[in-house]
């Protein structure tokens, strides 16, 4: 197990986000949650990410605690938000080494990044370039190739393909698939059911940070997912 | 851990990162030209005023000179009361901080009988609007170039987190000390990349001036620490402040703030404040008190005749005379008359001269105090000290003056008592008595005098520098990115 949460609280003054979730993730799999905005979706991240403390519960990555090992668990995982920002002054090549510096891989050449990014799908006239004028999909692309290049063993998605053309999409799920056949254990908060039965191996549907149905996207087509989640929206 | 991995490299990899960033976007070159155009701007009016009042004391000197020596064949004590004239040297480090020179006294009347307080300072010989005007390095180093550090620091930490790249930066489990220390020395590096070269031209120009000399050198050397420090004080604040405020436009608005109160209302409640504790005499209410003291004595009780005979005899009796009639000539005993006056009057100047000395020292001690509100204060205090431009080089000077008349009048009025004889008071001697009169051979004193006198203020400084330094590395640790 890669990725556990265990009866994860999370209030917000008298605003409750999480109410006792579990959910666990294992080497490569891809679980996606779904949910309304609010659901608790983003907040489970943020608890991974270790950027917010829980209530009470817990949130472990390969068995470490994130909140006792807050440095050390972010050692396994990449992020990619909605939007991946970068530093606008900088070109591609000059954030993803920067990033993956920080990240303790400087091991990476330069040469081995650019060809990272050549296979997160960035056009190579971009990879100089300053990203002040990339699309999303190519900071998304960016972001992607961030993950590659740490090796990252856990990949938190909060919603990455919203807001993207359905090619880039399409090109963002294809590489989020080739990294869980490379063992990644991957975490991606959506709204997108077409593109969470694509990419998924299993689905979660949140509502007032609960859990309130888990599913393997095998099993399901897309018509039962979309009536299952509206079902459970309608409760 | 590798060794591209470990802190420190860790810590250079987000410095280059951040220096990238802002020599990019163009801030700087805009900021930072003007700045440095203004801190050269500021070199050439405070080396032509240098120039122009070092060729001025020259002149006068010479000219002070040439009129003692020259003055013709009269009587000693007569020369004492013609007298002569002192003047403070210019230091080559008054054109980077005039420091309060401008309002002291550059020379000295020196004169028997009288001990008179420095006059023609800058201020008092020029057009009152020049005041207006009143412009140097130091004007730059210590208020605009904090300006510069806050332009360019105030978004280190609130641009990242507005617009996303800190949850990014964050992600990567980077520690956040790291990334203080890495946008510090990146601020410390861009900053030191505009105002070194603007430092070795001032170095030149002040070594042109005839300041290579090794205390030259050392006291630029520990104002140019002083300098290092005082920005290290601005740049974390401002990292501080960007750190914790909830925008980038909150930080830099806190900042101005700040700068504002340690540069402008501090320095000047501070004086303010000073004045009404320690107030000062003005020169005609001294002038008063002297007079009333030279009749009186300083504590009002004793007669001037009776005080001055009084000593008259101790110093006969000194010399194995015990009655001012039994064989002494008439020159003799006016003479030691002369000398027993000069000790009346040099102790009642001292009194009133030293009081009013104590209490500037007193007020400039209670502004130094303020140095721990304000490290403007405290700056401006040692950058004044270490380019010897502040009041306590300024007292040096004229107690060193002041000994020297006291040589100058014993000389005369011995040489009268001894040479006189029967001719009395028409005893007249020439310019080889002038030239024997003691050398005037002032030397300006150390940068250990200077640090020591100011020694409230470096601690200030050091205390500015821990507590900000601790604030900046707080606030990092508690950034908040959601």
């Amino acid at each position: 197990m890669v990725l556990q949460a265990t009866g994860l609280v999370k209030h917000y003054g008298s605003h409750v986000a999480l109410s006792g979730l579990d959910l666990h993730v294992d080497a490569g799999e891809v679980f996606c949650l779904l949910g309304a905005n609010g659901a608790g979706k983003t907040t489970t991240i943020q608890l991974f990410l270790g950027f917010i403390q829980p209530t009470s519960g817990s949130a472990r990555i390969k068995g470490l605690e994130v909140r006792d090992h807050a440095l050390e668990t972010k050692r396994f995982l990449a992020y990619i938000p909605e939007n991946v920002m970068l530093y606008p002054n900088l070109t591609g090549i000059e954030n993803l080494e920067y990033f993956t510096t920080l990240a303790g891989c400087a091991d990476a050449g330069t040469d081995q990044l650019r060809e990272t990014l050549k296979r997160a799908g960035l056009p190579a006239d971009a990879v100089e370039r300053p990203v002040g004028n990339y699309s999303k999909g190519m900071r998304q692309k960016v972001g992607i190739a961030m993950a590659i290049a740490r090796r990252a063993q856990v990949l938190l998605l909060d919603e990455p393909t919203s807001g993207l053309d359905p090619k880039a999409s399409n090109e963002f799920s294809q590489l989020v698939s080739s990294l869980r056949e490379d063992g990644v254990a991957v975490l991606m908060a959506t709204h997108d059911l077409f593109r969470s039965r694509e990419v998924g191996t299993r689905i979660g549907i949140m509502k007032r940070g609960q859990l309130v149905a888990q599913l393997d996207a095998a099993d399901v087509s897309h018509n039962d997912l979309e009536r299952i989640y509206l079902e459970h929206m309608h409760d | 851990m590798t060794e591209s991995t470990s802190p420190r490299s860790l810590v250079r990899t987000v410095a280059h990162k951040e220096v990238l960033e802002i020599l990019r976007d163009g801030r700087l070159r805009l900021l930072g030209g003007i700045v440095v155009i203004l801190a050269l701007a500021g070199l050439a009016f405070g080396t032509q005023q240098t120039l122009r009042a070092e060729h001025a004391r020259e002149h006068a000197q010479e000219q002070a000179t040439e009129h003692w020596e020259d003055q013709g064949e009269k009587n000693p004590h007569v020369a004492a009361h013609y007298g002569t004239h002192a003047f403070a040297p210019t230091s080559v480090a008054t054109a980077i901080d005039p420091g309060v020179s401008a309002y002291l006294g550059r020379s000295v009347k020196l004169e028997a009988h009288k001990r008179n307080l420095a006059s023609h300072s800058a201020a008092q010989d020029s057009a009152g609007l020049s005041r207006l005007g009143a412009f140097s390095v130091s004007t730059v180093f210590l208020q605009l170039v904090p300006l510069l550090i806050v332009a360019l620091g105030y978004g280190l930490w609130s641009r990242e987190r507005e617009r996303g790249t800190l949850r990014q930066l964050l992600s990567t489990g980077v520690d956040r000390g790291t990334l203080m220390w890495g946008k510090a020395i990146a601020l410390f590096v861009v900053v030191a990349c505009l105002l070194v070269p603007a430092a070795l031209v001032i170095i030149g120009v002040l070594w042109w001036l005839g300041g290579g000399d090794g205390s030259t050198l050392v006291r630029l050397g520990m104002l140019g620490g002083g300098y290092v420090v005082y920005f290290g004080i601005f740049g974390a604040l401002t990292l501080f402040a960007s750190a914790s405020a909830p925008s980038s436009r909150a930080a830099l608005v806190a900042m101005i703030g700040a700068w504002g109160l340690f540069c402008l209302v501090t320095p000047r409640a501070a004086t303010e404040i000073a004045g009404a504790v320690r107030p000062l005499q003005s020169r005609a209410e001294l002038g008063r008190a002297v007079a009333r003291s030279l009749e009186n004595g300083t504590d009002g009780k004793q007669s001037r005749q009776v005080a001055v005979d009084a000593i008259a005899t101790d110093m006969m009796a000194a010399q194995g005379f015990s009655d001012s009639g039994m064989l002494m000539d008439d020159a003799y005993s006016a003479g030691i008359e002369l000398q027993a006056e000069a000790q009346w009057e040099d102790a009642v100047f001292d009194y009133h001269v030293r009081a009013v000395d104590d209490r500037i020292a007193a007020q400039e001690a209670f502004v130094a105090w303020a140095g721990f509100l304000s490290p403007f204060v405290a700056m401006r205090t040692l950058s004044a000290g270490l380019s010897g431009t502040d009041f306590a080089h300024h007292r040096h000077f004229t107690e060193y003056a002041e000994t020297w008349r006291k040589a100058l009048v014993a000389h005369l009025n011995d040489a009268f008592a001894e040479n006189a004889g029967e001719l009395g008071w028409d005893y007249q001697a020439g310019p080889e008595l002038w030239k024997q009169a003691p050398p005037f051979e002032y030397v300006a004193p150390t940068a250990g005098f200077a640090l020591r006198t100011h020694l409230t203020s470096a601690l200030a400084l050091l205390m500015w520098l821990a507590i900000a330094l601790g604030m900046a590395l707080w606030s990092a640790r508690r950034v908040k990115v959601v």
